[in-house]
């Protein structure tokens, strides 16, 4: 059976398409979906897209920034008051991959990829979606947990609140190849201050897990804390706390949970 | 000196060099830059067939069952070929140059030997229905112990990868499991050295990664002949492996070849062209087959990982008494040019250095990993790794600078080296103290002034007294030779049906040795004569 293309109008007939068809998959820029067509994934058979506007819209007026499902990384790259996500828009794949990959498809990237979805996890994003039953936002905790059954719903867009300095929000990718090797493991950090004490921390970790997770344990001992050394020593001992890495060609589950307090004391210390 | 006999050939070679520090302009450089270069994937033939394999999920297991009735029904499938199918279903690349056994079939028969072993082939009308019927193929795998260690895999009782070599290890002249190298006593000289070193060494597979992954196009054309488009980096090698595993003069085929998007090595091991050119037998169509990029990662074949030691005894004055390498090439499943490789390193030990107790045992390998194969310097990288972090080592355990450490145990024209052959044409003082000029590094003036023309050959030319070893010496063999090399077998498997082969020829008459006094070099026998 020959794979058939499918271009709509708008996101809700798009939708609609990926609802009725169980091997439909929605195309954005690219960079999985024809990874796993030339690769012989048989699975898929119908190919949906959309050409609404909306989908790749930027907007970054108010304090809250909202991305379109289609923005690509180079776009996220070339938009100033988007400095703050140009650090994680970077480390994905070279300028092919970034002119095409887009901010919703990372959201279903999995290990040792979808590193901007490490970032908006850090960041307590929310995803605009669009299902059957209409569209609805869902925090990026819930959405990353559901990831696997989100088949018949569209992304449309992410949204996150611009953090309050550009020392609130820390990122690093640790790759072998650089400046394009898949994530052995990624860090973000938000680190919000109130009062010289940090209130709300998130920390995010990709491929310490099947899907980007919250390094819980690491974030309580910084709540309520200033960044000094013995909080930044007791964050980085608690960092494997829940993690569930594994084996891949790039670093083995052993070497992760070796790393990721590293480089996690780092990252607070703002050490390279 | 290599004599070119200008009389003969004055075309052959421009004597006139002056290239260095010109800009010269590569000759394929227009194509590329301008996107106008063909390859072999460019041709898109009316008609045009495509062909994917099903490879082994396991890493080594036998064969119970191939279920492919639902695959033959689905959507598109032209033909499955089965192992059976290949009227010579076990070949080894360098049978052609009379060196091996015949290991490796194009498609597994009775057990699998890696991840990834193409099983069956699958010519569908295009490459979407072809994965489709793979997915639709059901293989029932008993699996087998596997050993994925080069040195678990010579151990007594370890798992037989490949039944050509019930000890994991390619058997060199029918008798020895290695490459053995004895120049001096290398262990009478550890014993009295001022310092022994013993270090491990390891390297790791490397992919070639070319932006072109392998594939060829073969397309039946008249008078029974094939033409083929392929990707190949060795065309006539490739049109010999063809013939011999498809049992038809090599002239069935006309092999067009040219530009290869990156081969480094891991294009000569015709992977894709006989099975081609067997579809196009079968269907009497072109048929395309082309490795996807996760097939080139993954199951095409690497640069062989190796396993080094390395133990030297150096006097306190950083003159090298000794040098003790064992080394363990992973061939993988199969031989492939890994047998080759061992072969290349036992005659480049130890190093480009003079040192005048050599002894060195080089295995050859089977593990159930994937086959490894050429790739530039192969045989000679890894090691020429470990030896030259050892050279590090050894000028810091004597306290001396490495650069002058090098220097002073560099090999000199005249110099008999430990594969018993005069060193000429030496060079490696020079190069180091070029090195050391442009890093600035300073070395001192006795190391300035030495040459690789003085103070080389007299005691150095000799061949030290070298013990044997207790061990009755078999006759070796005229030659390791195939069948390939004598007269076709009287053709007794019933040959592809449609379109029906041109009847075989007769064997060409084995040319004659070369009688006009020009150089003959095998690479793998290490002659050389004049």
């Amino acid at each position: 059976m020959a794979v058939t293309v499918k271009t709509f109008a708008n996101a809700s007939e798009a939708t609609g398409a990926l609802a009725s068809d169980r091997a439909a998959r929605y195309l954005g820029g690219g960079t999985l979906v024809m990874r796993a067509l030339n690769e012989g994934d048989v699975s898929i058979s119908t190919i949906v897209r959309a050409r609404d506007q909306a989908l790749t819209r930027i907007d970054v007026s108010g304090p809250r920034v909202t991305l379109g499902a289609g923005v690509t990384f180079a776009r996220v790259l070339a938009e100033r008051d988007l400095a703050f996500l140009h650090a994680p828009a970077r480390s994905i794949g070279g300028p092919a991959v970034r002119n095409m990959g887009t901010v919703g498809g990372n959201l279903f990237a999995t290990n040792p990829y979808g590193d901007f979805t490490v970032a908006l996890l850090a960041l307590d994003a929310t995803i605009a979606v669009q299902g059957g039953f209409g569209s609805r936002d869902i925090p990026i905790e819930e959405f990353l947990q559901g990831r696997e059954r989100q088949a018949g719903t569209l992304v449309l867009s992410v949204s996150c609140t611009r953090p309050a300095s550009s020392e609130a929000f820390r990122y690093r990718k640790i790759a072998r190849i650089k400046p394009k090797g898949g994530s052995v493991i990624t860090l973000a950090a938000h680190l919000p201050v109130s009062g010289g004490r940090i209130a709300g921390a998130r920390i995010a970790l990709g491929s310490m897990a099947p899907t980007p997770i919250r390094a819980r344990a690491a974030e309580r001992t910084l709540e309520g804390r200033s960044l000094d050394a013995a909080t930044i020593a007791a964050a980085a001992s608690a960092a494997t706390e829940g993690t569930s890495p594994s084996d891949n060609a790039l670093g083995s589950a052993w070497y992760r949970r070796e790393i990721v307090g590293v480089y996690l004391r780092r990252l607070l210390a703002e050490q390279e | 000196m290599l004599e070119l006999r200008k009389d003969i050939f004055a075309d052959e070679r421009d004597d006139n060099l002056k290239e260095i520090g010109k800009g010269t302009q590569r000759q394929d450089m227009l194509g590329h830059i301008t996107g106008t270069s063909s390859y072999f994937g460019d041709h898109k033939l009316q008609g045009m067939l495509h062909l994917k394999v099903v490879r082994s999920t396991q890493a080594h297991a036998r064969l119970r069952r191939i279920d492919t009735t639902e695959a033959e029904r689905s959507a598109g499938v032209r033909r499955i070929i089965r192992g059976a199918d290949v009227p010579r279903n076990l070949n080894t690349l360098l049978s052609l140059i009379n060196f091996g056994k015949d290991d490796e079939p194009s498609l597994a028969v009775d057990k699998v030997r890696y991840k990834g072993e193409p099983i069956l082939a699958i010519v569908a009308d295009s490459e979407r229905e072809a994965f489709e019927a793979i997915a639709k193929v059901r293989i029932d795998y008993e699996p087998l112990p596997t050993v994925f260690d080069v040195e678990d895999a010579l151990k007594p009782g370890a798992p037989v990868v490949n039944e050509t070599y019930p000890k994991n290890a390619f058997i060199y002249h029918d008798v020895y499991d290695h490459q053995r190298l004895r120049f001096g006593d290398a262990d009478a000289a550890l014993a009295t050295a001022d310092h022994v070193l013993e270090q491990r060494y390891q390297m790791s597979p490397i992919e070639h990664a070319p932006t072109e992954t392998n594939g060829a196009i073969a397309a039946p054309d008249t008078n029974g002949r094939y033409v083929v488009y392929t990707s190949t980096q060795a065309l006539f090698f490739s049109v010999d492996t063809c013939a011999k595993i498809l049992d038809v003069p090599s002239n069935t085929f006309h092999f067009i070849g040219g530009t290869v998007g990156g081969g480094f090595g891991g294009k000569v091991d015709t992977l894709t062209e006989p099975l081609a050119i067997l579809g196009a037998m079968l269907t009497g169509r072109p048929v395309r087959y082309v490795f996807g990029r996760e097939e080139e990662m993954q199951y095409g074949p690497p640069r062989g990982a190796e396993r080094i030691y390395i133990k030297d005894g150096v006097m306190r004055d950083g003159r090298i008494v000794a040098r003790k390498i064992r080394a363990f090439f992973d061939s993988g499943a199969y031989t492939r040019l890994s047998s080759y490789a061992a072969v290349k390193c036992a005659a480049h030990l130890p190093g480009p250095y003079t040192i005048p107790n050599v002894y060195g045992d080089v295995y050859c390998v089977f593990t159930n990993r994937t086959p490894a194969t050429a790739m530039r310097g192969f045989g000679v990288t890894a090691m020429d790794f470990a030896i030259e972090c050892q050279m590090d080592k050894l000028a810091n355990l004597v306290g001396m600078d490495p650069m002058e450490f090098r220097i002073l145990n560099a090999y000199r024209d005249g110099d008999m080296k430990a594969h018993r052959r005069e060193a000429k044409n030496t060079a490696l003082i020079e190069c180091v103290q070029v090195a050391a000029e442009k890093a600035k590094w300073p070395i001192r003036d006795e190391f300035r002034r030495a040459s690789s023309r003085k103070d080389g050959g007299g005691s150095r030319a000799v061949i030290p007294p070298t013990p044997t070893e207790s061990r009755a010496r078999p006759a070796a063999p005229a030659q390791q030779r195939t069948s390939y090399d004598r007269a076709p077998m009287t053709a007794t498997r019933e040959p592809p049906r449609e379109p029906p082969p041109p009847a075989p020829l007769p064997p060409p008459p084995r040319p004659a040795a070369p009688s006009h006094g020009a150089t003959r070099f095998s690479s793998v026998f290490g002659t050389r004569r004049r």
